[in-house]
């Protein structure tokens, strides 16, 4: 019993960061119908970033978690500018395509500036973790809930509560009318880059002091978000982030229960499932279309 | 766009091909160029497979490595584990990589786009972390040594000189399929894929072909580099490595053979002449990454691409005159060719259709009109395939074809046009009007491609676009467009010929030039059911006219007759 | 000189040419009807007004300025509002969320903007009860009304409505048109693009028929409805030529 209740906490640890990722994803292709590739290449630059502020240069955390956010919300507009704005209205396949590049541009060029040891990055607390009971609470754990909950509350605020997040919520679902209603569908989809850009930042930043900051977390953290957002129903917020926390779970029982090497594996198995059986997803299509 | 390849160019191929293996074979060089040149042999058909898929078809395939690492594991564990034979071995993997491609090509029947990309991107990560890990069976990361080569081809000399054959032979191999009836069905998949659809191609089976051929492909250089270099390990055939060859397809140009031997040279050798970049590790590679995005934003047809545009001969049409066309359709003697029964059609809780009748009948033009959002282009597409019906049925010459699926109705007898022109853009007019032509159950081109490329030629003669039946759709005007489209359509020889608004967009010239084609189509006996909102053709080429509005059928009768009711002149103005 | 002047405009779709040199003025505080047979290019005289289709030559003049070729976001906030065929409710906001963004085009706090939008639904009691419906679960109808009052929220000078009546039943096409009636009455000028001439000349002022891009007919609502012109152009002129 302790076991499980211990995997359950470390699964949705590890899934919340998941799930951030994936939150990440489904604003930008709600909003330009894109899949960014480059999604989890955030997460990793921006731990990076907080290597060479937090420990190299031994900044504060806290200033060094600030200029990181910076970094990544500059990083997301660039990326916007330069990746997906030349190719608004080529169709899917060279937007995917040239995201796949910009991803392996990313992780390449930290790996030529920095190289290719992995690097230590320190938890947000220096206790380690908490004994609670039969439990172990690792703090770093403690610090990934508590910032993704904040995060998801933010999300729920701004999208149901702010005019900002009407808007961007009406650029998603018909940019063309948006447009004729005066909102500005650019600097709406700029937004969504940014925020996108911060949220993948964040969740690298969190997840960092768990693993090792290395050039290949980028990529490994994307792909289990993407797998989350379709599980989860692609295209639909609540559906990333349940499907993220989900697929940290089930990974991690996985990985105890099955089997440890293979555990990268499982995202992608029940990915295929789920292609398989049944791709809308578990939110599937909220909103009905004539064909 | 010489259907067949011309022989001079064929003899030419295979002058080069014998050049470079003799080359191979003789030409002494230091172990690190062959080495580099092994490798660019053996990636250049791993990319010749990628050409078929994304070049070719329009799909796209994030796991290639993957497939090359299983031709590469079936030669390296069979000939040092199970001592099997090299070629025994190779056909194994090919066969297994080929198997593997169809099931992954399976998946594209629901799904397509990112979905698609994520599907090769699981199976290219599970096998990965397979390959790493099934440590008894793979080896793990200690990889396979000692890999055998064939006898005959022991030394590194001969088996070079084999893989560049086999580049040769397979570099052949797709620039033949490009212009066979496959690659053109597979062509018309990635310009349009519900016309190709409504021209009887078979969208579903052409992708996972695809899929299959490029696994084959990707095996058999897989396999060949196993035996080339003699030892493997999993970090060769990670998802980084299936996107260096995705980037050699762009680079060199996806549509063509050439383009992907450029492309990959290109990707070898430079890096090559600038070793120094390999030497921070990182640089070279973003290098690569930010050439992807380059490469898409400007250069999207790749070099070879680029190349082919800037000296393109059109081929010149040859001069003798076409056959006049014939139109067969099929008759069973029944006096209706297609009957609409009870259909409806709904989307959710919109009745776009809500129960219609009507029976074209044989030889007759027969209209459908209604204001808009009255329900008749939401038939005709029930009618043809693209929606399935909520409820009622839908025979053709007495065959009820309900049921069936878009293509299968074309084989059954059907053809269209659409509203707003669905033509292959790539190819040119006679390359449209030939997949048109070459429809299964076609019975006027049973004499085999001779026939189909003379049907095409009587088709376009027709319509009077005899004389440019090599140049590509984006050169024609909208209103010669819209005849191409229907020469293709009566290139396959329907029994109903459907046309959804032929006069949209149109001037008046062309209009008028449109009710003359549409009477000669009428004068050979062939049955026309059209929809249109121009009643001035409208009432000049239909004889009946069924009238829907609200999806439902308000009038039907003489053209003379219906124009009068005043429950159409209500519909139409509004008046209640 | 009108709120809106349309000199010899031509709007091209790639090659087809969509628009043939229309001219026509809107007075101010008229409702204008543009009629005419589907393709006639009715939507698209409404969409060079409103930048979604720039002109290829003409010119548009609003209140004397020039606005041919602004973008979108540009002309809203010069006070011309769209409200474009098919309604296009975003499917997944509310009716009241939907209608609040009508006030996109000028800068107010949210709370003003939620109170203005709560006024609308007064003019609209037909969908009071369904202010925090779903966009897409809305009716037809409905979704009407939910456009037209997101048009007005923009305070519009001119209010461009694109078939209003497609796909209703006849009912609620009565209860729309009493709503752009009454819209009217409160003096907006509006140019109503309508397939559905009966109803359209019931609330016009004046009347245009386009034909295959150009303008054929013009005149004041009885005439219009009562000349036998305008069912020609809708039916077709000719008398039918195909022989049994």
């Amino acid at each position: 019993m302790e076991l499980f209740v211990q995997l359950l906490f470390t699964g949705v640890g590890i899934g919340a960061v998941y799930a951030l990722v994936a939150l990440g994803f489904v604003l930008i292709f709600r909003a330009t119908s894109v899949v960014n590739f480059a999604q989890g290449e955030f997460s990793m630059v921006a731990a990076y970033l907080m290597v060479v502020f937090a420990v190299d240069l031994g900044l504060p955390y806290w200033v060094a978690f600030l200029i990181s956010i910076a970094g990544m919300a500059l990083l997301g507009a660039v990326f916007n500018l330069l990746v997906y704005y030349p190719l608004r209205n080529r169709g899917y396949l060279p937007v995917l395509i040239s995201t796949i590049g910009a991803s392996i541009f990313l992780s390449n060029s930290v790996l030529a500036l920095y190289g290719p040891q992995p690097q230590v990055l320190p938890g947000w607390f220096d206790t380690p973790g908490f004994q609670v009971g039969p439990i172990y609470l690792d703090s770093q754990y403690l610090v990934i809930l508590a910032v993704t909950l904040a995060l998801v509350l933010f999300q729920y605020w701004l999208f149901e509560h702010t005019l900002l997040g009407k808007k961007l919520q009406a650029t998603s679902q018909d940019k063309e009318m948006a447009s004729l209603l005066g909102i500005p569908v650019a600097l709406m989809i700029m937004f969504t880059f940014i925020y996108s850009a911060v949220l993948g930042g964040i969740a690298g930043i969190l997840v960092a002091p768990v693993l090792f900051v290395s050039i290949q977390m980028g990529s490994n953290i994307a792909l289990k978000a993407f797998a989350a957002t379709i599980i989860g129903g692609f295209g639909d917020v609540a559906g990333a982030i349940l499907g993220g926390f989900a697929i940290g779970i089930i990974e991690t029982f996985g990985a105890a229960y099955i089997s440890v090497p293979f555990k990268d594996a499982f995202a992608f198995i029940v990915l295929i499932v789920f292609l398989a059986l049944k791709p809308q997803g578990i939110f599937g299509e909220r909103v009905s279309e004539k064909a | 766009m010489n259907m067949r390849g011309s022989l001079a160019g064929q003899i030419g191929y295979a002058l080069v091909a014998l050049v470079a293996v003799a080359l191979a074979a003789t030409v002494k060089t230091d172990g690190y160029v062959a080495n580099i040149l092994m490798q660019a042999a053996t990636y250049a058909i791993a990319v010749f497979g990628l050409s078929i898929v994304l070049g070719l078809c329009g799909q796209i395939n994030l796991a290639q490595a993957a497939f090359f690492a299983v031709g590469a594991y079936a030669v390296a564990l069979g000939t040092v584990d199970y001592r099997l034979p090299f070629w025994l071995c190779l056909i194994f993997g090919m066969g297994v990589a080929f198997a593997a491609g169809a099931l992954l090509g399976l998946s594209t029947l629901r799904l397509g786009g990112h979905y698609l990309a994520m599907v090769t991107i699981s199976f290219q990560q599970i096998l990965t972390v397979v390959l790493i890990n099934a440590i008894r069976f793979t080896h793990g990361p200690d990889g396979v040594s000692s890999i055998g080569r064939p006898p005959g081809f022991e030394s590194s000399q001969s088996f070079l000189a084999l893989a560049v054959a086999a580049m040769a032979i397979s570099g052949y191999l797709v620039w033949r399929l490009a212009h066979s009836r496959l690659g053109r069905a597979m062509r018309a998949v990635r310009d349009n894929e519900l016309a190709a659809s409504a021209a009887g191609v078979d969208v579903f089976r052409v992708k996972w072909v695809a899929f299959a051929l490029c696994a084959l492909l990707g095996g058999l250089g897989g396999g060949l580099f196993a035996g080339g270099f003699s030892y493997i390990s999993p970090d060769q055939f990670a998802f980084s490595d299936s996107i260096v060859l995705m980037t050699m397809a762009l680079l060199g140009g996806v549509a063509s053979p050439v383009g992907s031997a450029l492309g990959t040279g290109l990707l070898i050798l430079i890096p090559e002449w600038l070793r120094f970049l390999k030497s921070v590790p990182g640089l070279y590679l973003a290098i690569y990454g930010a050439a992807v995005v380059l490469i898409v934003i400007f250069m999207p047809d790749g070099v070879w691409g680029f190349i082919g545009r800037r000296f393109a001969r059109r081929p010149r049409a040859r001069s003798s005159t076409a056959e006049p066309l014939v139109l067969g359709p099929a008759d069973s003697g029944s006096d209706v060719a297609l009957e609409v029964r009870g259909l409806a059609k709904y989307f959710g809780g919109l009745k776009a259709v809500d129960g219609v009748d009507f029976r074209v009948r044989r030889g007759e033009v027969h209209a459908l009109i209604g204001p808009n959002g009255s329900g008749k282009t939401t038939t005709l597409n029930v009618v043809t395939g693209l929606y399935r019906a909520t409820r009622g049925g839908i025979s053709v010459d007495g065959v009820d074809i309900t049921g069936l699926p878009a293509h299968k109705r074309t084989i059954a007898g059907l053809a269209r046009t659409f509203q707003n022109i669905r033509l292959f853009r790539s190819m040119s007019a006679l390359e449209n009007v030939v997949i048109g032509a070459e429809r299964e159950g076609n019975a006027l081109v049973a004499g085999g491609p001779d026939a189909v490329l003379r049907r095409a030629r009587s088709a376009l003669a027709f319509v009077g676009l005899e004389e440019r039946l090599h140049e590509t759709i984006p050169s024609f005007s909208y209103g010669h467009q819209r005849l191409i489209e229907i020469a293709r359509a009566l290139a396959a020889n329907p029994t109903v010929l459907l046309l959804d608004e032929p006069a949209a967009g149109l001037n008046t010239s062309e209009k008028k030039a449109l009710h003359v084609l549409l009477d000669r189509i009428a004068a050979q006996g062939l049955t026309i059911l059209i929809i249109d909102h121009d009643m001035t053709l409208i009432a000049g080429v239909a004889k009946h006219l069924t009238v829907l509005n609200f999806g439902r059928r308000i009038a039907d009768g003489s053209t003379a007759e219906v124009l009068r009711e005043p429950d159409v002149v209500a519909a139409y103005l509004g008046a209640s | 000189m009108g709120l809106l002047e349309v000199r010899d405009l031509r709007v091209h779709y790639g090659e087809i040419e969509a628009l043939r040199g229309v001219s026509f003025s809107i007075e101010e505080g008229a409702v204008m009807a543009l009629l005419g047979s589907n393709g006639a290019g009715k939507s698209t005289t409404l969409r060079a007004i409103s930048g979604l289709a720039p002109p290829s030559s003409g010119s548009i003049l609003l209140d004397g300025q020039p606005i041919a070729g602004l973008s979108p976001r540009a002309i809203v906030r010069l006070g011309i509002a769209h409200v474009p065929e098919g309604r296009r409710v975003f499917p997944g906001l509310s009716a009241r969320e939907n209608i609040m963004l009508g006030a996109s085009n000028r800068s107010a706090p949210s709370a003003a903007i939620r109170r203005e939008a709560d006024a609308m639904f007064e003019l609209f009691p037909d969908i009071r009860g369904f202010a925090d419906a779903l966009g897409w679960t809305l009716s037809g109808g409905q979704q009407q009304m939910v456009a037209l009052a997101r048009g007005l929220m923009a305070k519009p000078r001119l209010l461009l409505l694109d078939e209003p009546s497609l796909g209703l039943a006849p009912v609620i096409v009565q209860a729309v048109f009493r709503i752009i009636a009454d819209i009217h009455r409160r003096s907006a000028t509006v140019l109503l693009v309508e397939q559905n001439a009966h109803m359209a000349l019931k609330v016009a002022s004046w009347g245009f028929v386009l034909e295959s891009g150009r303008l054929a007919l013009g005149g004041d609502p009885a005439t219009l409805w009562s000349n036998e012109s305008i069912r020609d152009a809708y039916l077709g002129g000719a008398q039918p030529t195909a022989t049994a």
